[in-house]
């Protein structure tokens, strides 16, 4: 039942790409670069975050203010002694001039912002697309686990980034976050403190979110190590249309579409940037205690916050939780029969590694052999990583590794049987 | 009597035509027909494998060798091998920009390579009806 689902999904994939395959070539297929866009487009994220990292200032007072300074646009007026300016209790806010703020930061948030949502919207294309070409289970469990755990954490650091612009809805996110944490039992509490760095939301807690949003970058790398520890030779670039096709839709999009939103409410409640619609910032600033009756969601990254809003936080624990378990176990079902693991003929290896570096799964090393043998080194397959491909057989010159059920003495016999037969 | 003649029917000549494919590029196992040939062309023979990058070249060079009058590897569309590397392995192969190549004195002309997906029976069939037809003179 299941392989037959497997099977269904696996038809629906190939047909879609093969639908696209009309419009460009196979080498150009953007779909067969679904597991290189990921890591391209987290280039992006991270020479764009270097930029914005330059100017952004990651305390409670100042956070909106800088991001908003890089891209130009409205900021957070202080008096004389550096305090908030406030009217009715609402800090005060004014445009200011776009020369004043960065060259092309808009564009650099832009390609910050567009850049994440390409990440993760790549990183799910690429998960389903392996997932539903059975590509994910056996001897390939280490790249899927380490690929959920790097899904878990490009969600962590997008969220997180969402945090730092501190604007209303950056606020409400971090209560959301306490409630969901404080919903654990026992340590809920604990967790939630940990998150904000104390007791209560200061500073401090804005330079705890930036930490988490660079060291968790940091961490997804590590991850990706991970994920590619067992592969040979990882396809890691797109080639070269598709990597300008990527780079044009980024591009255009942080210049079409800046990160920035208009939203009637915000011109309601700051009036001063009524005249200046182009420039109005996501959200409005922050104020500690004042959550917004209406949050923007954003698909790819606020979803477990919509969810929450949606079902309550003991629904969204259950269901994000079971859906995370079963991602993790999927690799382990159903198992597969794995009879035809290649065999090393010991007699007949030179050692001359041509199956080690063609193996795409790593599931072959050379070993020194014992001292007084004719030859150095010896191919040594090991078992769990073979996926009985038969690319080592291909590799091997001297007929030294075999898959046991399809032998190659057996296809040379199939093929002089059928010469022998001919045409009939 | 001449005229005679050329209004008979000459028999077309049978050719073999031996065939490496992978069972997870084309529906290999739904084209066959008796005698391991293709159901739709009986003179290509296949031999159906794990993955196109288990084909030696010296497999291709003993068909040839021993009759076959032209031979082809059929492997899962380019970038996207069920195994990541298969067919990009047998094409430099066959190509000879990787260990084992095939012989210098092969007659490259005779040896044939596609890749397709499991969707892409039509377009195989096509691709081959095309390389049989370069091979006829040869």
């Amino acid at each position: 039942m299941y392989k037959k689902f497997l099977s269904l999904t696996k038809n629906l994939t190939v047909s879609l790409e093969k639908g696209l395959n009309l419009f460009t070539t196979q080498e150009n297929n953007p779909l067969y670069f679904h597991g290189a866009l990921p890591l391209y487009t987290f280039w992006f994220l991270i020479f764009s975050g270097i930029m914005l990292w330059m100017y952004y200032i990651p305390t409670l007072d100042r956070a909106w203010t800088s991001v908003n300074y890089i891209t130009s646009l409205p900021v957070l007026l202080k008096d004389a002694n550096g305090q908030l300016l406030l009217k009715n209790g609402i800090p005060v806010v004014a445009a200011i001039s776009p020369a004043t703020g960065i060259p092309y930061g808009a564009v650099v948030r832009g390609i910050h912002r567009w850049g994440a949502a390409a990440m993760m919207i790549t990183t799910i294309l690429h998960m389903l697309r392996v997932y539903f070409t059975d590509r994910h289970r056996s001897w390939r469990w280490l790249p899927w686990v380490s690929g959920v755990l790097l899904l878990i954490f490009v969600l962590f650091v997008g969220i997180t980034g969402y945090l730092l612009v501190w604007d209303a809805r950056a606020y409400s996110l971090v209560v959301s976050t306490q409630r969901w944490l404080e919903a654990v039992p026992l340590i809920g509490q604990g967790l939630s403190a940990f998150f904000i760095g104390g007791d209560a939301i200061r500073d401090f807690t804005l330079t705890r979110f930036f930490f988490f949003h660079i060291g968790g970058a940091t961490f997804i790398f590590w991850l990706i190590w991970m994920h590619f520890i067992r592969l040979h030779e990882p396809v890691v670039t797109p080639s070269r249309a598709v990597n300008f096709l990527t780079l044009g839709f980024i591009l255009v999009a942080a210049g079409v579409y800046p990160a920035v939103n208009v939203t009637n409410d915000l011109i309601a409640q700051y009036p001063v940037l009524a005249g200046d619609k182009g420039f109005i910032p996501s959200d409005a600033p922050a104020q500690i205690g004042y959550l917004v009756d209406v949050i923007r969601y954003d698909a790819w990254y606020l979803f477990p916050y919509y969810l929450m809003e949606k079902v309550g936080v003991n629904w969204a624990w259950i269901i994000l939780g079971s859906a995370t378990i079963l991602l993790f176990v999927a690799p382990f079902y159903p198992k597969d029969r794995r009879d035809n693991i290649a065999e090393v003929v010991e007699a007949k290896c030179t050692g001359c590694t041509f199956c080690s570096l063609d193996c795409p799964f790593e599931a072959i090393t050379m070993q020194e052999r014992a001292p007084g043998s004719k030859f150095k080194l010896i191919a040594v397959v090991f078992a769990p990583r073979c996926s009985e491909c038969g690319i080592c057989v291909g590799a091997c010159p001297f007929q030294a590794i075999e898959l046991p059920n399809t032998h190659s003495k057996t296809i040379e016999a199939d093929v002089l049987a059928l010469l022998k037969t001919g045409a009939q | 009597m001449s005229e005679i003649q050329s209004a008979i029917p000459v028999e077309k000549k049978k050719r073999v035509i031996v065939g490496f494919v992978c069972e997870r590029s084309i529906p290999i196992h739904d084209m066959m027909g008796p005698h391991k040939a293709l159901a739709d062309d009986p003179e290509t023979k296949i031999i159906i494998l794990p993955c196109s990058g288990m084909v030696k070249p010296t497999q291709m060079e003993l068909a040839l060798a021993n009759g076959a009058d032209a031979t082809f590897v059929c492997g899962c569309a380019m970038n996207d091998c069920h195994y990541r590397t298969g067919n990009i392995m047998i094409r430099e192969r066959l190509e000879g920009e990787r260990n084992p190549k095939l012989r210098k004195s092969t007659d490259k002309r005779k040896v044939g390579m596609f890749f397709f997906t499991m969707k892409d029976k039509r377009p195989f069939l096509d691709a081959l009806a095309q390389f049989k037809a370069s091979t006829e003179d040869l």
